[in-house]
């Protein structure tokens, strides 16, 4: 029965995965003749400094961005674990950022912040806040923090939901009765709360690293990774290097780089979290 | 609940309004640079409601009708691309490719998980490791050697294409959640029916399915949102505006200098639409369906 879904997937998996490797050996450009060059492509692209620079900015970026999400993931979700008025409000339509196109994100946010008629600098200037505007987009280091804001905006809304379904399985009673035995809210936080809630904490994890490592779109459509270099990820590096310089080998030798890359950093996670958080294999 | 102090439930209300702020002003400003004419946008100092607001860039996106504004020669601005009048057919292109690739997942997805969960098969972890672990490879990774399947099967600017792709990339997550979820279900029943004399086909039909229905409705909504949106693949393989996708065409008029911000303010409102209309389904289903399984383990 898995048989159809596997050999599809299969058919755009391992040929698709066979060709990138194919090609990161050759070079491959519709101006010249391919050949095979052995490892000339890894040995420029990983030498090169727009690579170590493109790679620096996407473990920064990562590094950021992961802890931030599942952070404030928790921090939403104990929120939204609470009844107030506009909750049901709140909770079905934080699922618009997320559901929104990526690109069309950064395009709305675009909008925002843009040097020089940004809703941002509009607002502020009305305000009486700033005296001149703000080139939030063309500055390296409000770029990346705009890059930053748009992606947590369209990443939040699902961890958020996915550890509120994990705070909302946990027994109301264990709260009851470390209460009774008068535990403190983080007491409580920590004792109940945390152990709850960490197998769904490990998957979100893992999400968000997925999503910090290959995100693409944010970045095409807001800053297309300028100014200069400051917002080019690997990602959009690798978009540049295949389809607006048009050499595949390089691009699929950075391709190949990039899965391996979070590969490592998957298994990593899942050595580093203790054994049985995930409840997976039971057969 | 506990009478709660005050302290507690300005922190609540406080956090709640900041949220609510920042999910929902952005597409308040959508809404607000689409009604307002592009002079005051663009104007410094800001003078954004300096003239009434108006529809036209709406009218103009469904009707051809040009907007006042754009009559005036000499003006700012009198250029006007027609590439906006594109959006209402990209949102339907979109809908027809999700819809599609939401069905594959029910079927396909459902069928793999039932056979993960309950029927055990030589390499199964292996096959099951492999689905999971395709989705760490980039897009951009695959995106030629894509292009030149989708070449070789003489699918480019088809819809084919595009549903097959998007099926591949969700997939393996249907796969994962329903897997989980039938895992949850008690074997006993399974057990029972099998004992009656029932086969894996019916036992799934009869049992599994109605049993995991908001799970499996869950994971197709969710499938059909990441098809609606996904902008690279879809970039490529679509060459004319008669198959291009919503997040292309929108990519597109964002770069087309024609094009004002009022109308690229129109066109993305009339795109978010659909995505307005399927979130409360979504969070019906989705959020409950999709969470069960993996809260349970």
């Amino acid at each position: 029965m898995a048989a159809p879904a596997l050999l599809l997937v299969a058919l755009f998996t391992l040929y698709p995965v066979g060709r990138a490797l194919y090609q990161s050996t050759r070079i491959e450009s519709p101006i010249f003749p391919s050949r095979f060059v052995g490892l000339q492509n890894y040995r420029d692209v990983l030498g090169g400094i727009y690579f170590q620079g493109a790679a620096g900015t996407t473990l920064w970026f990562a590094a950021v961005t992961v802890p931030l999400l599942v952070i404030l993931g928790v921090l939403v979700a104990l929120l939204l674990n609470e009844s107030f008025v506009g909750n049901a409000i709140l909770r079905v339509g934080m699922l618009l950022p997320w559901a929104l196109p990526a690109t069309v994100a950064g395009l709305v946010w675009k909008w925002i912040f843009l040097d020089s008629w940004g809703a941002l600098n509009a607002g502020l200037y009305t305000a009486g806040l700033i005296d001149n505007y703000i080139a939030w987009l063309t500055t390296p280091d409000l770029a990346r923090t705009a890059v930053i804001v748009v992606f947590i905006w369209t990443q939040l809304p699902l961890t958020a939901i996915f550890l509120l379904a994990a705070l909302q399985a946990i027994p109301g009673e264990l709260y009851d009765a470390a209460a009774v035995d008068g535990a403190g809210v983080f007491r409580r936080f920590w004792n109940i709360t945390l152990p709850g809630i960490r197998p769904m904490l490990v998957i979100v994890t893992l999400y968000a690293v997925l999503m910090a490592f290959t995100n693409f779109d944010i970045v095409y459509s807001l800053t297309q990774g300028g100014p200069g270099t400051a917002t080019t990820m690997l990602t959009y590096f690798t978009w540049v290097e295949s389809f607006k310089k048009l050499d595949f080998g390089a691009g699929s030798a950075l391709a190949v780089v990039i899965a391996l890359a979070s590969l490592a950093v998957i298994l990593v996670l899942v050595r580093v979290i203790p054994k049985g958080a995930l409840v997976e294999e039971r057969a | 609940m506990s009478k709660r102090s005050p302290l507690r439930r300005v922190i609540i209300y406080g956090g709640a309004l900041l949220l609510a702020f920042f999910w929902f002003a952005p597409f308040v400003l959508v809404f607000i640079g689409s009604v307002l004419p592009e002079v005051n946008l663009l104007s410094f100092p800001p003078t954004w409601f300096a003239d009434p607001p108006n529809l036209q860039t709406y009218e103009y996106i469904f009707t051809g009708k040009v907007p006042e504004s754009y009559e005036q020669r000499g003006a700012l601005r009198s250029m006007i691309s027609n590439e906006v009048r594109d959006v209402p057919r990209a949102v339907l292109n979109s809908i027809v490719v999700a819809t599609a690739v939401m069905v594959i997942n029910v079927i396909f997805g459902s069928l793999a998980a039932y056979a993960y969960a309950r029927i055990r098969f030589p390499g199964r972890t292996a096959a099951f490791n492999f689905v999971l672990m395709s989705r760490l490879i980039p897009s951009v990774a695959i995106a030629v050697p894509y292009y030149l399947i989708v070449q070789a099967f003489g699918l480019i600017n088809t819809y084919w294409a595009l549903i097959a792709i998007y099926s591949v990339l969700t997939l393996p997550f249907t796969t994962l959640v329903l897997t989980l979820y039938f895992r949850g279900l008690p074997e006993e029943i399974d057990e029972a029916a099998r004992v009656e004399g029932a086969s894996p086909w019916r036992i799934l039909r009869d049992i599994t399915i109605p049993l995991a229905l908001p799970s499996i409705i869950g994971a197709g909504l969710f499938s059909f949102m990441l098809a609606y949106s996904e902008f690279l693949f879809a970039l490529f393989i679509t060459t004319t505006s008669d198959r291009r996708t919503l997040p292309v065409i929108l990519g597109a008029l964002s770069a087309n200098t024609d094009v004002t911000w009022n109308m690229l303010m129109a066109s993305i409102a009339v795109g978010t639409i659909p995505t307005l209309l399927l979130a409360i389904p979504v969070w019906r289903f989705m959020v409950r369906g999709l969470t069960s399984g993996a809260v349970r383990g």
